[in-house]
């Protein structure tokens, strides 16, 4: 086929062009130039910075070592143990997927802080749970999912199961296949999977923001947050900016690392007739099964059934007994200014995911043309940019226009996930081979029917997953829309976060609630039905 | 003499699925024993419950004088004495040739040192001496199938499983990757169940076939037996090409039935007296031009080595095959003689009515 330059390739080349010049490239441009230009940090404000700087690496490391290896087991377990209720217990542990990392964290704090529900229960509760440790627990829980289905796959594409059994009849026992086979085979992705653990561990905000800020544990993230949001000194202002630009570049950079190592999952070559019929008759393993249960109810479950109940309880420090319960912390949730919060979530949401579907698209469609790869790479890049950092840049790109404005909010979510959008989009395209297309040619269609009438049927279910997506990450976002809201345009998360932090207990809670379980009650059903997990966990 | 592998009333099932039932069939030391079966019949899976991968519903199996299947699994995979090879190669890809060959003799506490060389002299055996340092990604599909029948050998195992080996293979080189496992098994001396759907592949290795169905073993004999005699229709077809005709009883004699398709009669070795029609089952080379029963030729096949016909019968259709070019063309009518038949089961299922 000629690459032909028709109006519409302009036209759309010049559009998708001119958005990311405008949305990315500008912002990152501004904040490093601004920062080489306003660098000059000294005293307390250095000596914070630095203290940042470390805790945020101890996250970030912490974080990788815990999800990764927790994140490993629990492949392990569904994919190579006979435990008894399988598919229940992959939703278990991709549990923390629908839930925000601050709710998390705030529903910790109600299960396991002083007050909670463990203190009122048994009179026991975490100490630690404010501070280094909380964090990495809370952070590390959230990124279990990620880790625990990028291993499965690893596992589905680069170990097949008769190179297992090829170990056991040479006389290997399972032990010795796990070491000498199974893990070697999955190193390079289990490096990988470490790397992005760290991106999350040291991008994480909304945890360090619940657990850490209290008693003066400090991250980057919650440093820029301070510094913007918090403080009116031009100081803190640099400070933030050079804070965004270190963690940009770390975060970039360990992307990139990530995506070199995870390249080989999914694209080991898998022989036609798969792996031959499953293990099946083994013995269930029910105590691996109640191990991997008390795991998902201590992480998961616990947490947000004491969340649940605070909400529903009339105050602070009051058993959840049935005199106690009451849906007043609803009615005040959902009052006034908070409905406002609550209507601007699902709005933006409703708009990213639309936009940014839209724009994925079209990135996708240019991937053949001329500049298109380049279009790919940075949407990805994008990606990879910090939530904080990203803010930052927004504001000093597009501020002077739009600060306070919903739209800026908008802008910033558009940017960032724009590459849910278009990695959901290629990665099914890369599937439809286009001797379909010609199919469909040769069989009489225009080019426009036989995209309408073939691509598109095909490309639905990645074009309403990736929509489905964006939308959930949108709606649960906090570290962009906490730095750029503005009087009367706070996002629902940020109400929650800032309740949180002026001690209203029990709102903040009921708030947490609404943001986070009528997404868990459509979702889970869909997990445990749909095609999604089957074609992520290749058991279909 | 114990049988080198003993399996009795096996079934195996998949949640609501069953996928063997009722299998029972013995090997002998140093028998070949074929598993025929199209794909989805059960024959990975009966390899699989031998090897240990699987556990059976019920039923039993022993392995020399060993019962290996009973409580918690029976006895493990690792040590159940038995070399296997995959249709898939199941290559370790991160292991070059000679640690994947080594790597049976390392598990059996061999030293390193010891294990390479004998190594090397299994490569060697199976003529893939200078590849020793290959990875999978490496090699072509033949290469790396030796690589997994030298594996299968270092074990120096009483039994062999082998799953389908060449079905993944060029057919170029399936030949010889087949003759290569025969050649080695035979000097092994141990015995083997070698799955696989084809028939050629089948006949040609192995000492009996077993022909499995739907997870049922429909029929055991020898090569000859299973493809002069099967058991019904569905059998013929898979053991190599056949037609049916209709044919009517004519005798009952000392030898069998004498049957008449139109105006040509055949004597067929079989038992019983079937009544109505009978559908006879006839090998293309039972058939020889010249005789009674006439056909028109409607298509002709040149092969190579023969030439192959299908003839449109009053009786049904027939194909015959002859070597050389064709000396017939499409519309030609000819008379031809049935030679042989067999009557398989009537009905095409589980038991022979005559046989």
């Amino acid at each position: 086929m000629s690459r032909r330059w028709d109006l519409k390739w302009v036209a759309l080349t010049l559009l998708v062009g001119t958005l990311l010049v405008v949305l990315v490239l500008w912002p990152i441009g501004e904040l490093i130039a601004v920062a080489i230009e306003q660098y000059g940090l000294e005293g307390a404000d250095a000596e914070r910075a630095r203290q940042s700087a470390v805790n945020t690496l101890a996250v970030g490391l912490l974080v990788a070592v815990v999800a990764g290896s927790l994140g490993a087991l629990g492949a392990l377990v569904t994919e190579r143990t006979a435990v008894p209720g399988k598919a229940w217990l992959r939703v278990g542990i991709l549990l923390p997927i629908l839930i925000p990392p601050f709710v998390s964290a705030l529903s910790w704090t109600r299960a396991y802080g002083p007050g909670g529900l463990t203190d009122d229960l048994l009179g026991v509760s975490a100490d630690g749970l404010f501070g280094l440790f909380g964090v990495v627990a809370v952070v590390a829980v959230n990124a279990v999912p990620l880790s625990y289905l990028l291993t499965v796959a690893a596992l589905n594409s680069r170990v097949e199961s008769d190179v297992e059994r090829a170990a056991r009849i040479s006389g290997a026992s399972p032990a010795s296949t796990l070491g000498t086979i199974t893990v070697p085979l999955l190193a390079p992705a289990l490096a990988g999977i470490g790397a992005l653990g760290f991106v999350l561990g040291i991008n994480a905000f909304g945890v360090p923001a619940v657990l850490g800020s209290p008693v003066g544990f400090r991250t980057v993230t919650t440093l820029i947050y301070e510094d913007l949001a918090l403080s009116a000194r031009p100081e803190a202002f640099r400070r933030a900016i050079l804070l965004a630009t270190g963690l940009v570049v770390a975060a970039v950079t360990f992307v990139i690392v990530a995506e070199v190592l995870l390249r080989s999952v999914g694209t080991a070559p898998r022989s036609a007739a798969g792996s031959g019929p499953q293990l099946a008759k083994v013995r269930p393993r029910w105590g691996v099964a109640a191990l991997a249960w008390a795991f998902v109810a201590t992480t998961s479950i616990l947490p947000l059934v004491a969340l649940g109940l605070v909400a529903l309880t009339r105050g602070v420090g009051l058993p959840p007994v049935p005199e106690n319960l009451t849906f007043a912390n609803f009615a005040e949730a959902l009052d006034g200014r908070l409905l406002g919060a609550l209507l601007r979530s699902v709005g933006l949401a409703l708009l990213a995911a639309t936009v940014g579907i839209l724009l994925g698209a079209g990135v996708a469609a240019l991937r053949k043309r001329r500049f298109g790869g380049v279009f790919g790479v940075v949407v990805l890049m994008t990606f990879a940019v910090p939530g904080s950092t990203l803010a930052v840049a927004m504001i000093l790109a597009h501020g002077r226009l739009l600060r306070d404005t919903l739209l800026i909010i908008l802008a910033a979510y558009v940017a960032k996930l724009w590459a849910v959008g278009h990695r959901a989009i290629a990665g099914s395209a890369e599937n439809v081979a286009p001797h379909l297309y010609l199919a469909a040619r040769s069989s009489g269609a225009s080019s426009f029917s036989a995209v309408r009438t073939i691509l598109v049927p095909m490309l639905r279910p990645a074009l309403a997953g990736g929509w489905v997506l964006i939308f959930l990450i949108a709606f649960h976002e906090v570290t962009m829309s906490s730095l750029l809201y503005g009087p009367g345009t706070e996002t629902l998360a940020v109400a929650v976060l800032n309740l949180q932090q002026l001690g209203d207990v029990p709102v903040s809670s009921a708030l947490a609630v609404i943001l986070t379980v009528p997404l868990l009650l459509v979702a889970i059903p869909l997990l445990t039905s749909s095609r999604i997990p089957r074609r992520f966990l290749g058991t279909g | 003499m114990t049988p080198a592998v003993r399996i009795e009333d096996l079934s195996v099932g998949y949640g609501d699925t069953e996928v063997l039932r009722g299998v029972s069939l013995t090997v002998a030391q140093g028998e070949t024993l074929a598993l025929l079966g199209p794909s989805g019949s059960g024959k990975t899976t009966l390899l699989y419950t031998v090897a240990g991968f699987i556990e059976p519903t019920a039923g039993e199996i022993e392995i020399g004088d060993v019962l290996v299947t009973g409580a918690h699994g029976g006895v493990k995979p690792e040590d159940r004495d038995i070399g296997m090879v995959f249709q898939n190669y199941a290559l370790w890809p991160h292991m070059t040739a000679l640690d994947t060959v080594a790597y049976p003799l390392r598990r059996a506490g061999r030293p390193k040192a010891e294990a390479r060389e004998a190594g090397r002299e299994v490569l060697a055996l199976v003529g893939l001496a200078g590849l020793e340092e290959r990875k999978p990604a490496e090699m072509s599909g033949g290469q790396q199938q030796r690589v997994g029948l030298a594996r299968a050998l270092a074990r120096n195992a009483r039994l062999y499983l082998f799953d389908e080996p060449t079905a993944h293979l060029d057919s170029s080189v399936q030949r010889s990757v087949q003759e290569e496992i025969a050649r080695r098994r035979r000097d092994s001396g141990a015995a083997a169940i070698y799955a696989t759907h084809d028939s050629s592949e089948a006949l040609s290795l192995a000492d009996r076939v077993a022909i499995i169905r739907e997870g049922v073993i429909i029929q055991i004999g020898t090569p000859g037996e299973v493809y002069d005699r099967p058991v019904d229709v569905w059998a013929a077809r898979l053991t190599g090409p056949a037609s049916v005709l209709k044919a009517e009883l004519e005798a009952v004699t000392a030898d069998g039935l004498d049957v008449r398709v139109g105006e040509s009669r055949v004597s067929v070795p079989a038992s019983g007296s079937p009544t109505g029609p009978i559908d006879l089952l006839v090998r293309p080379e039972w058939v020889k031009p010249g005789g009674s029963l006439k056909g028109v030729i409607s298509e002709v096949w040149y092969r190579g080595p023969y030439t192959e016909y299908e003839i449109r019968t009053p009786h049904g259709m027939l194909t015959t095959s002859m070597p050389g070019w064709p000396v017939m063309s499409r519309g030609d009518e000819a008379g031809w003689t049935i030679e042989r038949a067999w009557i398989p089961d009537q009905a095409g299922q589980d038991a022979p009515k005559v046989s």
